[in-house]
């Protein structure tokens, strides 16, 4: 079986963690900064799952259970919270939510 | 190695596709594709438990969930005028482009401690049984901690949405902020508190 080397793996899963963020830095909609994090999320797993075949151990897979149940609650408060703020305010533009004051 | 070369370019695309598109509902359907590209990696990494979660939880619950946010709030027109930071693109762009730079370093001068194929076997294909032993054994304080987290999650998401419900002198409403006196019972959406 011809497989492909764990370096190939992680290599990807920087690139895709940098296209992340880059996403979070130039996006200007919450939501799309949201759905950057979460492409970073996944590049994370990505090579936490590459280090796991690579060490035989499955504590990489086991954590990667755990950070998509954490990406799960997260984006359901973070969702809710954007949901809350265009109640309030009518936009997602991060640029107009630049104040403390609610 | 094909299937390596193959989902990772679809995974790249659907990536650039999530950053660029000038339509939120591409962008999520951009993510989608890459999303279902990791499952299949995950799948050709002996983790094929985790490759059917990430098709479940990730490119199911999660996007359907974005989507569903994206068309609530009517966010799919992009942002026109000026940007407020100067150079924002060009200085992300180099600054990803430096990140992945140190990040493929490390990558490259990373060294298998033994043989892939003993790994993968060490694995025992990354099946529910797998997982799930490792999970309810040496990861069982971080399973319940998850627990409770999602516990927490349900109650404030359910928190955060729901509308103030007045209180029966309809003076103050449920944060104790006085309301105007014309109109108790807060239709327009804090019409006054916003001026």
């Amino acid at each position: 079986m011809d497989m492909a080397p764990t370096t190939y793996y992680v290599a990807l899963s920087g690139l895709l963690f940098a296209i992340g963020m880059i996403g979070v830095l130039t996006r200007r909609t919450a939501i799309l900064i949201f759905l950057s994090v979460e492409l970073m999320l996944n590049a994370a797993n990505l090579a936490l799952v590459a280090f796991a075949r690579s060490w035989g151990d499955l504590a990489g897979q086991t954590a990667v259970f755990i950070v998509m149940t954490l990406a799960a609650a997260e984006v359901a408060i973070g969702l809710a919270i954007i949901v809350a703020i265009f109640r309030k305010r009518e936009t997602t533009n991060v640029d107009d939510l630049a104040t403390l004051k609610g | 190695m094909i299937a390596f070369m193959l989902l990772g370019a679809l995974a790249l695309v659907g990536a650039v596709i999530t950053i660029t598109a000038r339509n939120a509902v591409h962008a999520a359907l951009g993510l989608v594709g890459t999303l279902l590209s990791v499952a299949g990696l995950f799948a050709s990494l002996s983790a094929s438990f985790l490759a059917a979660i990430q098709v479940i939880v990730y490119a199911g619950a999660i996007l359907v969930l974005f989507l569903f946010v994206i068309m609530l709030l009517n966010a799919n027109q992009p942002i026109t005028g000026r940007d407020p930071v100067p150079f924002v693109r060009e200085l992300a762009g180099i600054g990803g482009v430096i990140l992945a730079g140190a990040l493929a370093i490390i990558a490259f001068s990373y060294r298998d401690p033994r043989p892939l194929a003993e790994g993968a076997g060490a694995l025992r294909g990354g099946t529910a049984v797998a997982v799930g032993e490792t999970l309810l054994t040496r990861f069982l304080l971080p399973f319940e901690a998850v627990s409770i987290l999602l516990l927490v999650a349900i109650v404030g998401s359910v928190a955060l949405v729901k509308r103030p419900v007045p209180q029966p002198d309809g003076l103050t409403d449920a944060e104790g902020v006085a309301l105007p006196t014309e109109s108790p019972e807060r239709t327009a959406p804090e019409g006054g508190v916003r001026a």
